[in-house]
């Protein structure tokens, strides 16, 4: 009986379990991701971008409430803002890259804002965001609006020090999953990072080339910790190895006495 | 004691020589971490408090100092009452700025806002920021 009462608990949880993911991606989704065309392609494209690995779902942008299973859902009483003018893209996004829509502002692109000059979505994308790298900037995006060369040239300015940020975030991730606590580095990582990104905004290569010595003296600096780190590790390998031969030998001791006072025995 | 005994004796407080040594090095490899973990550094606080002129904060402004390696920042609210933060953003580890007009911090990569008492007033920071003890001196304030 008990084990039937248990089976029957185990089935809800299963049945309830997608309810619950289900309910966490609220009413936008619900009605969104089933329908054909431009009413439900957003939400495929949503999946996997780095907004919805970072739980930031349909209304952490549009507005609206998810909570309501109904039509008043996108009403503006409920803060829904649907989706913007091509001009209104910068503020839209810059409610969170309040940083990024800075440098972009005073840029060549921001100030061509209007008159033809891309916004936010002209590089990134709308729905299927990724983490930005500089396989952004590629001849057959940027010749889109302009010829490549000056965009080329701040690929070459940025790809040294953009080689270094993803060598420590790599080495930092393989660090963590040995147990280390990275978060600190990984915090300024990213501090890092982000200033290094807001500087391509800014689409000025002179300033990029001017910085770049500041941010590398920054990421040698964290190189050396964790190289200091790594040494302390192979350090902690090595006297590990040693106590592990030590104890070996303490057996093969133990043996040898054991066998002595054995050995004594019989002899008398 | 015939001669047979006195080789078992030898031989015994010879491999139990040895056997003391090896566990004389095993407690010490055992007993050094705790110790390295339990013993204070030398002058560590002492180094670590970082002195700042009074006239460096204006009233109702902030200022942002390099503490313990790490981004801080000093405000003095009211004339006279002087408070520390790290100027670390809890969310994702940016460093946050000083908004004199609204009395408030923000954090320009995800627009994280904390109040002058280091409290979230929204965006995604999971926590307040973190409070480092301010002593005065004379003319100096003092921070850690």
């Amino acid at each position: 009986m008990r084990r039937m009462g248990l089976a029957g608990l185990l089935i809800l949880g299963l049945l309830a379990a997608p309810l619950a993911v289900w309910a966490d991606e609220g009413s936008c989704i619900q009605c969104h991701a089933p329908q054909p065309g431009a009413l439900g392609e957003p939400v495929a494209l949503w999946r996997g971008s780095v907004h919805q690995g970072n739980g930031i779902s349909c209304h952490g942008c549009h507005g609206g409430d998810p909570t309501l299973m109904s039509m008043e859902a996108m009403s503006p009483e409920r803060g829904f803002l649907g989706a913007p003018e091509d001009s209104a893209v910068p503020s839209f996004c810059g409610r969170c890259h309040v940083g990024v829509e800075e440098d972009y502002r005073a840029s060549a692109h921001g100030l061509a804002l209007g008159e033809g000059g891309p916004q936010c979505v002209t590089c990134h994308g709308s729905h299927a965001v990724r983490v930005a790298g500089l396989d952004l900037i590629n001849p057959q995006d940027c010749s889109r609006c302009h010829d490549y060369g000056r965009a080329g040239e701040l690929r070459t300015a940025m790809e040294q020090t953009e080689t270094l940020i993803l060598a420590l975030d790599a080495e930092l991730k393989q660090l963590r999953r040995i147990g280390i606590a990275v978060e600190d580095w990984q915090g300024r990582l990213f501090a890092l990072r982000n200033d290094f990104h807001r500087l391509f905004h800014s689409v000025d290569v002179d300033k990029v080339r001017r910085q770049t010595d500041t941010f590398q003296a920054k990421l040698a600096g964290m190189q050396d910790e964790v190289a200091e780190l790594r040494a302390e590790l192979n350090q902690r390998k090595w006297i590990g190895a040693g106590v592990v031969i030590l104890l070996l030998a303490a057996s093969g001791l133990f043996a040898l006495l054991r066998q002595s006072y054995g050995r004594q025995e019989n002899t008398e | 004691m015939d001669t047979g005994s006195k080789d078992f004796a030898r031989r015994r407080a010879l491999l139990a020589t040895l056997l003391a040594g090896i566990g004389a090095v095993l407690t010490g490899a055992a007993l050094y971490p705790v110790w390295r973990f339990l013993a204070p550094r030398k002058g560590a606080e002492a180094q670590d408090q970082v002195a700042l002129s009074r006239d460096q904060v204006p009233l109702g402004g902030a200022h942002f100092f390099n503490f313990r390696g790490r981004p801080a920042v000093v405000l003095q609210t009211r004339a006279g009452h002087f408070t520390a933060f790290s100027a670390v953003c809890t969310h994702l580890g940016c460093v946050i700025q000083w908004q004199a007009a609204e009395q408030r911090f923000l954090c320009p990569c995800h627009a994280g806002l904390f109040s002058a008492e280091g409290a979230v007033l929204g965006g995604p920071p999971p926590r307040p920021l973190e409070s480092l003890a301010v002593s005065l001196r004379d003319d100096q304030i003092l921070v850690g």
